[in-house]
């Protein structure tokens, strides 16, 4: 009997791994371009123009490495548009971000049409010897595909790179003070540039992930929000990469939760309250936060949203 | 030739924005050694050619020369990479950094990872020599301001400059601070730095400064070393007339208590006390002046006073009624106004007309509205005569309030709050927080006595001001406010500067009456 | 690579045209460029959209379809001038269409409303389902500071969903032959024409929106609590305006709207309830506004323009198969275009040596 708990709860951890990668990778990546100053609300536009892309370039050369580092550009092109018009232009960041998200999921549902319900060869696991055979937490975490484990690097290298490292802080100043930044030479455009591209690199991988990595049959919109909830989840996160990790397996074992108990059978009549739980959990989180925003206050980037310019 | 002792030198700078030129054929020079005052009202060019001089603007026309070099066009890293360092006058320090990372930001070296243990090493060092006590690893929100503006200071330090501008650095000093700041200054001139001091203030200008050189609306109009003038000269040169230093007030016995704070406590916006049991109180024909260092509870307490933050506990009074978390709009109807410290965007509303801002805060009664709508025609007529009486320069009623300048600005806000509630006349209380920061000598005498004529009709006026000058020229009582208390009461006829100055430095009168 | 941008001072009117048509002539060069994509021959594309005007079935169409866009970028008008950032126009549109659609299949079963009063019944519903929807997301605001943006999304998935559940589930329609569609709305349930077109009432409640906007907006005590806060909070403050009263009001209205917008898909346009009833008009409500500079009168004709670009989709899509999201990338093109039209407008460029 016991035994059957066990597995369930390994698979359970497994699947909120998985569930939980497209979070990570997409909310480390947002939380260096809020750390810069820039709000990016284009992110569901972008993480699902990584996915159509990964997809289109996988099914029609089988090269899963061009169909990421396509994926990969699709994010950089379109975050660059974000950046031009928010940073350059200084127009309001939200309404760049929204335009994009609105340009993104029409993009790739005009581009995706005759490629619907089409799939590709999901990519294979690769299990860390020694590692993997540890009971429960070595299935979970050191059994997964190549993506996940980039996840992990991600998250660490960028906690260490934004709080240890010359360009992290740079970063961190530059959404907090950029004047004062600017005083003492650092280039803010650059900086922001670079911080709000980095996020579309990590958006246009995270849907990568998603498509090749997870879940490899094309729908449209098939990204749900989920970008909309990492944005939510940079907040739960404190703006710190690795608080990301706690948030991305939240949302992942809610989901990898909502699948098993559609297998067993509850909710089948009525699917949708299931399918309700991540966005209705995003708001029980906004709330819960705003509880301690006071103390939270200190993390939120103080020149969040407010475009720089040195002569006023 | 020996060694050149001439650090900077400035010819004919020319500097246009939109509608003023603010630098017109400038030409300025620092030596090495010297401390040169750049002395000017607000919004004589003075920091304008400190941000060219540091390359954070462009110039028009003009060059630049420092330490024989021809640097005119070059941007903040070239000026760090000379020796020039500045010190702005809103500091500009990252709140939830600390000591270290504010300083090593924008260093050329380490490139990659910080080592911020041999950085905090030198900043203590540095600090050290100075006399200063500060800890490298501390948050610079937990610093005090005096505290934080040496952090400034040794940004300049650690990368050594030689050449330091400090814009106005006493606005957020305690008299003793100050002094402290300019044996620190004179430590800096001996070892050979320059260091080029803006201000607008004449005494300082006598107490530290070797030269100085007049600014007046864009263009210099003298430079002489110090010892070679007075302050009633240099006073004439700044303005271009000469300035009477004393306010006309007529003596009126002050009448009942209009205002009363009982054991006042509130929090500030990050959750921490910042008023720790006020109590206070203003009488009706009397300017109550609070005196203190910018941080340390005025701005809650005129926050608290006028609705717009809650106490946590004691008791605000206004003419016999308790209004104690009553919200703004109920303690406007009691007969409040306010004067704002921002100005533009919570004062005025900078893409609303002047008509909408002259009646920000009365719309909602009649006859300016009635139950749905706004009655236009009663809002214009008043609208037409505020701007008459207060002599409000604009060409038009519906010209968007962004564009006025910021004497007209601050005229709008006080012909809104000086007329009151319509059908009131005169208000009961102004609360009025910094009111002449920013404005040039008209504006500030235009405001002060609109002030005192309201005072002398009866009012009662809390007034809030870093400018210590302002406070002990107008008030009747003094009170000084330190981290959230009282530290002492005074009459104006008995107050000295020295004693308002421990004050501000957090000594209580008790303890100076000893 | 330097890029200088320096403020203009006012331009003149026909420089001002000119920055826009340069501007449209690229929207409609990117668009090209995606129906080449698509092996559509770009001429044919647009004619179909011409068609979409001169047409006057088509027109008739364009304007219908148009009449949801005008409510909800009405609506969406108001609370972007309150710096409110109501993106849940599409999930206020579906509550709209979930109160409409209750009234109707509740009254088929009791037969209390009668018919007179079952439209009127419905909008009142309509209104005040989505009115509530929305107002949700103000009070988390303004009580607890939480961004409006994400809770709006957030609620409008839980509306889909919740729709979605309704129709495949308890207000299926036994004789539907099983698919997700409620009964058919009975007349008195369905919007009347206007006289001697084949628009319907709703056009009559756009324009009438349109104006109680305007006038809400300039000449009302609420306007000017809703342009004092939108242009400054701590001003809002000062002058008394309670946020939790503006926003929760505001709310009320720009759901409202979005709810009515949702009655006339159903009962003008439907005649009954299906999942995905909504294309998007709440987002394409959002370009709209920007687009129309949150002006009520200009809202009337962009709408009806938008309107006229999906009648076009229709066409394009059974005629040259091409796929319906062709009609929100346009949407998208149109607005970034329009950004940086308007940016030109404002500001000078100057990259390198050149200056524009």
């Amino acid at each position: 009997m016991s035994f059957d708990v066990i597995a369930f709860i390994t698979s359970l951890l497994v699947s909120t791994v998985q569930a939980g990668t497209i979070y990570l990778l997409a909310t480390v990546g947002e939380i260096y371009a809020e750390r810069s100053g820039v709000i990016n609300l284009g992110l569901e536009g972008m993480i699902i123009m990584g996915a159509l892309t990964s997809f289109i370039v996988s099914f029609y050369t089988g090269d899963y490495l061009l169909a990421v580092l396509l994926a990969v550009l699709a994010g950089l092109l379109m975050s660059l548009l974000h950046a031009f018009i928010s940073i350059s232009l200084k127009v309001n960041q939200y309404v760049s971000g929204i335009a994009l998200t609105i340009l993104g999921l029409g993009l790739s549902g005009f581009l995706g049409r005759p490629l619907t319900g089409m799939t590709v060869e999901k990519v294979h696991e690769i299990p860390i010897p020694v590692l993997s055979d540890i009971p429960v937490v070595g299935p979970a975490f050191f059994k997964q595909n190549v993506f996940v484990y980039v996840s992990y690097v991600v998250a660490i290298l960028g906690w260490y790179v934004l709080f240890k490292t010359r360009i992290g802080l740079n970063i961190r100043s530059v959404g907090e003070n950029p004047s004062m930044a600017d005083s003492l030479g650092v280039n803010v455009t650059l900086v922001r540039y670079g911080a709000t591209l980095f996020g579309g690199a990590l958006a246009g991988l995270a849907g990568a992930y998603f498509f090749i990595g997870y879940q490899p049959f094309w729908v449209e919109g098939m990204t749900a929000g989920r970008g909309w909830i990492s944005i939510a989840l940079v907040i739960f996160a404190a703006w710190s990469p690795l608080r990301a990790i706690a948030g991305a397996y939240l949302f992942g074992g809610v989901e990898a939760l909502q699948f098993r108990m559609q297998a067993f059978g509850y909710g089948t009549a009525t699917p949708q309250f299931m399918l309700m739980l991540p966005y209705a959990l995003t708001i029980a989180v906004l709330i819960m936060l705003s509880h301690h925003s006071i103390r939270k206050r200190i993390g939120v980037p103080a020149a969040l949203g407010i475009p720089y310019s040195r002569e006023e | 030739m020996r060694e050149n002792k001439e650090l900077v030198r400035m010819e004919n700078i020319v500097k246009r924005f939109p509608g003023v030129v603010a630098n017109d054929h400038v030409n300025f020079e620092l030596k090495r050694g010297e401390i040169h005052a750049l002395l000017g009202e607000n919004g004589a060019g003075k920091t304008t050619l400190m941000n060219i001089l540091y390359g954070l603007y462009n110039l028009d026309e003009g060059r630049i020369i420092v330490k024989g070099k021809d640097i005119t066009h070059h941007s903040p890293k070239d000026s760090i990479k000379l020796g020039i360092g500045m010190v702005h006058q809103n500091l500009k320090l990252i709140p939830s950094h600390t000591v270290t990372e504010n300083i090593i930001l924008g260093l050329d070296r380490p490139k990659f990872f910080l080592n911020l243990k041999e950085a905090e090493r030198r900043v203590k060092e540095l600090a050290e020599k100075y006399g200063w006590k500060v800890d490298p690893k501390a948050k610079i929100w937990q610093l005090s301001i005096g505290e934080r503006q040496q952090v400034e200071i040794l940004k300049l330090l650690y990368r050594n400059a030689d050449i330091l501008i400090m814009d106005e650095p006493t606005s957020v000093l305690t008299p003793q601070e100050t002094k402290q700041l300019f044996s620190s200054l004179r430590k800096m001139a001996k070892e050979g730095r320059g260091i080029i001091y803006i201000t607008h203030k004449l005494d300082e200008v006598f107490a530290v400064c070797d030269r100085v050189t007049v600014m007046r609306r864009g263009r210099v109009v003298a430079t002489k070393p110090v010892s070679g003038t007075t302050k009633e000269e240099l006073a004439k040169l700044m303005v271009g007339r000469p300035v009477l230093f004393r306010i006309e007030k007529r003596e009126k016995p002050p009448g009942e208590i209009i205002l009363e704070l009982r054991n006042v406590r509130a929090l500030n916006d990050k959750g921490l006390l910042a008023l720790k049991g006020i109590s206070l109180n203003v009488r009706r024909h009397e300017i109550l002046g609070i005196a203190g260092v910018a941080g340390n509870g005025q701005r809650e307490l005129a926050e608290v006073i006028t609705g717009l933050r809650k106490v946590i506990s004691g008791k605000v009074i206004i003419d016999g009624r308790d209004v104690t978390n009553k919200s703004p709009r109920k303690i406007l109807e009691e007969g409040v106004a306010f004067i704002p410290e921002e100005r533009i965007g919570t004062g005025v509303v900078p893409n609303l007309t002047v008509a909408e801002n002259l009646i920000l805060r009365t719309y909602r009664y009649k006859p300016f509205s009635n139950r749905i709508f706004l009655n236009f025609r009663s809002i214009f007529k008043h609208v037409d005569e505020l701007i008459k009486r207060f002599d409000i320069v604009t060409p038009d009623r519906n010209l968007k309030a962004k564009f006025l300048s910021g004497g007209n600005i601050q005229r709008v806000v006080i012909a809104r709050e000086l007329t009151g509630m319509p059908n009131q006349g005169l208000p009961k209380l102004i609360v009025a927080v910094h009111p002449t920061r920013g404005l040039d000598v008209g504006a500030t005498e235009y405001v002060r006595n609109a002030l005192i004529k309201c005072r002398n009709e009866g009012s009662a006026i809390l007034l809030i001001s870093e400018d210590l000058e302002e406070i002990m020229s107008m008030s009747d009582r003094i009170a000084v406010i330190y981290e959230g208390k009282i530290m002492g009461v005074l009459p104006q006829t008995q107050a000295k500067v020295e004693d308002i100055g421990l004050m501000m430095g957090g000594v209580p009168l008790e303890e100076i009456k000893r | 690579m330097m890029l200088k941008i320096t403020r203009r001072g006012s331009i003149s009117r026909s420089f001002s045209a000119l920055i826009t048509s340069i501007f449209l002539l690229l929207a409609f060069l990117a668009g090209s460029a995606l129906f080449l994509y698509a092996g559509v021959n770009p001429v044919e594309a647009y004619y179909a959209v011409v068609q979409s005007f001169v047409n006057p079935l088509l027109l008739a169409e364009s304007i219908t379809r148009g009449i949801p866009i005008m409510l909800v970028s009405l609506g969406l008008a108001i609370a972007f001038r309150m710096n409110f950032w109501n993106i849940g126009g599409e999930g206020q549109l579906y509550m709209g269409m979930f109160a409409a659609t209750g009234v109707v299949l509740w009254n088929l079963e009791t037969h209390v409303i009668p018919d007179l009063l079952l439209l009127p019944v419905m909008f009142l519903a309509s209104f005040v389902v989505a009115g509530l929807w929305g107002v949700i997301a103000a009070v988390l605001r303004a009580k607890l500071e939480i961004n409006e943006v994400l809770t709006t999304i957030m609620l409008n998935y839980i509306a889909i969903l919740f729709v979605d559940y309704l129709v495949y589930g308890p207000w299926k329609d036994p004789h539907g032959y099983g698919f997700p569609l409620t009964k058919p709305f009975p007349p008195s349930a369905l919007l009347p024409s206007i006289p001697g077109t084949h628009v319907n009432m709703g056009l009559a409640i756009g324009i009438i929106a349109a104006f109680l906007v305007h006038v809400l907006l300039s000449r009302s005590k609420i306007g000017f609590e809703i342009r004092v806060t939108g242009d400054s909070f701590s001003a809002a403050r000062y002058a008394g305006i309670s946020y939790f009263k503006i926003a929760t009001t505001v709310m009320m209205i720009s759901a409202g709207l979005a709810g009515l917008a949702g009655l006339t898909i159903v009962s003008g346009i439907i005649g009954r309830l299906r999942p995905r009833a909504s294309p998007g008009y709440g987002y394409t409500g959002i370009i709209v506004a920007w687009i129309s500079g949150l002006n009520p009168w200009l809202i009337i004709p962009v709408s009806i323009l938008f309107g006229g670009l999906l009648v076009a989709g229709d066409t394009l899509q059974s005629a040259m198969r091409l796929p319906f999201a062709i009609t929100q990338v346009f949407q998208a093109l149109i607005l970034i275009f329009v950004i940086m039209s308007e940016f030109l407008k404002k500001y000078r460029i100057q990259i390198g040596g050149v200056k524009i």
